[in-house]
């Protein structure tokens, strides 16, 4: 029982820093912002964490809080010139940024080590470490949720002419949504370095574009609980269908399209307002 | 309390003249109001006041200061409310919710208080809920501050965004036809709570269809017609117009 326990420990771990950036990407989507790009900040944020300690010493929690500042600065620097794009423009212009940050990791190969990417990190972040990471996460996110600016991104989010009658900056809470997200991204990319020894660019691409959206999709973009059951769902799927291994993304793909037909506000969403309505049909009768 | 001026504001759209060179007055304590048929430009109107359209040509002073340039937010944040024709609300969130998103103007905990979820974000949070209870109540409407939005008629979505507007706590409230499609009794009702708001010193500009409640509740009033103001005074001789008379019946020379 033990051994087998074990043998699951390196998932939850992957599990947690996949719902980290699932959470980056959460953010901007419940703020109403089509960006997709928490794998950029995470590139940033991991890079920035692990060249902190391995070039210039600096003790790894030293360097997570790098990695939390040049995500953040990363998403607060791309929302300016980002502030009048709106939907799929927005999309495009922040795949477009991933797409800087793969090559520029690739292409400045004395610092980033190119393909080869940077090996020999430190492993200082352990699995407790991120639960830690995760619960603390949730709490803030929590908050955030039920706090003015929680209701200010869901006024952003539905109707943007009725926020700004209210008063609501959108600009400002869009830059927000987006220095959130490059700070979540960019963390949990520094936890990614910090326990898995060794970073390549192509980690952080399209694949965790793909996987970060598809988390907050399949779960629910409103509750906070949504990002974690979808990345739950992804995380587990293979564990469960391991005979279709080899058909593991077409099987992801499928999954991700009945989602989209039949439950588009995503597991928890959708679960939530069932649960709402059905008390009100009962409360009714 | 101020005085909301438009000074010959025009807009064009393309080769379109939508507003041409309006001027008027919205006093504090008075309900004035805006007719006309029609594409006259009343809507327009209302979206050049709240900043939501630039002006192609002429001022909008609020009190002392000029708004002519100001974001639609900035707007917002002097104290100028609004409902919009076509309801605009948040229809997952539940009717308390879409009031207290009204609120944003008046929140003072910062943005730390609010990451943190800190007992003075929590406060706040309840403070608002109570007051958009508060509201409910004086809409008639407590017995369904919690079901969503988007399930209720038409007639209790509109008191919605009257009372999402009033949790702003504006100096001018602009109602773009706030009784479409209600019958007298309910229009009656809404009346009544407009004189309330008036008296309480409020400017509040009316833009309607339904005449006898313009008239019957109106201080003073602006008809206009292809974006043109082709009268204005009080409500008695407005109507007697026969400019107007000919606007909104058409003339007997096009017949």
């Amino acid at each position: 029982m033990t051994g087998w326990l074990l043998a699951y420990l390196p998932l939850l771990a992957s599990a947690i820093l996949d719902c980290g950036f699932a959470f980056s990407q959460y953010v901007v989507l419940r703020a109403g912002v089509f960006s997709v790009a928490t794998a950029g900040f995470a590139s940033l944020g991991a890079y920035a964490g692990a060249l902190l300690t391995m070039r210039l010493g600096l003790p790894p929690a030293l360097s997570l809080i790098g990695s939390l500042v040049v995500g953040a600065a990363a998403g607060a620097l791309l929302s300016i010139p980002l502030a009048r794009l709106r939907g799929v423009f927005q999309a495009i212009a922040t795949l477009a940024f991933v797409q800087i940050v793969l090559s520029v990791s690739l292409f400045v190969e004395p610092v980033t080590g190119g393909a080869l990417g940077l090996n020999g990190i430190p492993q200082a972040v352990q699995l407790w470490h991120l639960v830690i990471f995760l619960l603390v996460l949730l709490y803030l996110l929590h908050a955030l949720g039920g706090s003015s600016i929680g209701r200010a991104f869901d006024a952003a989010r539905q109707d943007e002419t009725v926020a700004v009658a209210l008063g609501i900056s959108v600009v400002r809470y869009h830059a927000l949504a987006f220095t959130l997200s490059g700070g979540i991204a960019g963390f949990t990319g520094g936890l990614y370095a910090f326990n898995r020894y060794s970073l390549v660019p192509d980690q952080f691409g399209f694949a965790m574009l793909v996987a970060s959206l598809a988390a907050v999709v399949l779960g629910g973009r409103i509750s906070v609980l949504g990002p974690v059951v979808g990345t739950a769902v992804l995380a587990l799927l293979p564990e469960l269908a391991r005979g279709f291994a080899e058909q593991r993304y077409l099987l992801h793909g499928a999954l991700l399209m009945l989602v989209i037909i039949f439950l588009p506000d995503g597991i928890v969403d959708t679960a939530k307002f069932r649960w709402r309505g059905a008390v009100r049909g009962n409360a009714a009768h | 309390m101020a005085t909301l001026r438009t000074e010959s504001l025009s807009k064009r759209f393309g080769g379109v003249e939508a507003v041409r060179g309006l001027t008027l007055a919205v006093e504090p304590g008075q309900i004035t109001g805006l007719i006309g048929p029609n594409g006259a430009g009343k809507t327009t109107m209302v979206n050049l006041i709240t900043g939501m359209l630039k002006a192609s040509g002429g001022r909008i002073l609020f009190g002392t200061s000029d708004i002519t340039a100001l974001s639609p937010s900035a707007v917002a944040r002097l104290g100028i409310a609004r409902t919009f024709q076509n309801i605009r609300l948040l229809k997952e969130a539940s009717v308390l919710e879409n009031i207290v998103v009204g609120f944003h103007c008046q929140e003072q905990t910062g943005l730390l208080a609010n990451l943190l979820g800190l007992p003075a974000a929590r406060r706040e949070r309840r403070r608002f809920t109570a007051a958009a209870r508060e509201l409910t109540v004086r809409f008639a409407m407590e017995a369904l501050a919690d079901r969503p939005a988007g399930t209720l008629s038409y007639g209790h979505q509109r008191r919605i965004e009257m009372m999402r507007a009033l949790a702003m706590r504006p100096s001018l409230l602009l109602l773009d036809e706030p009784v479409a499609g209600m019958n007298d009794v309910e229009a009656n009702e809404l009346g009544a709570i407009f004189r309330s708001l008036a008296d309480d010193g409020m400017a509040v500009l009316l833009i309607e269809h339904n005449m006898r409640f313009v008239t019957a509740l109106c201080d003073t009033l602006y008809v206009v017609s292809s974006g043109q103001m082709i009268a204005s005074g009080p409500p008695g001789i407005v109507m007697r117009d026969p400019t107007v008379i000919a606007a909104y019946l058409g003339d007997d020379a096009d017949a």
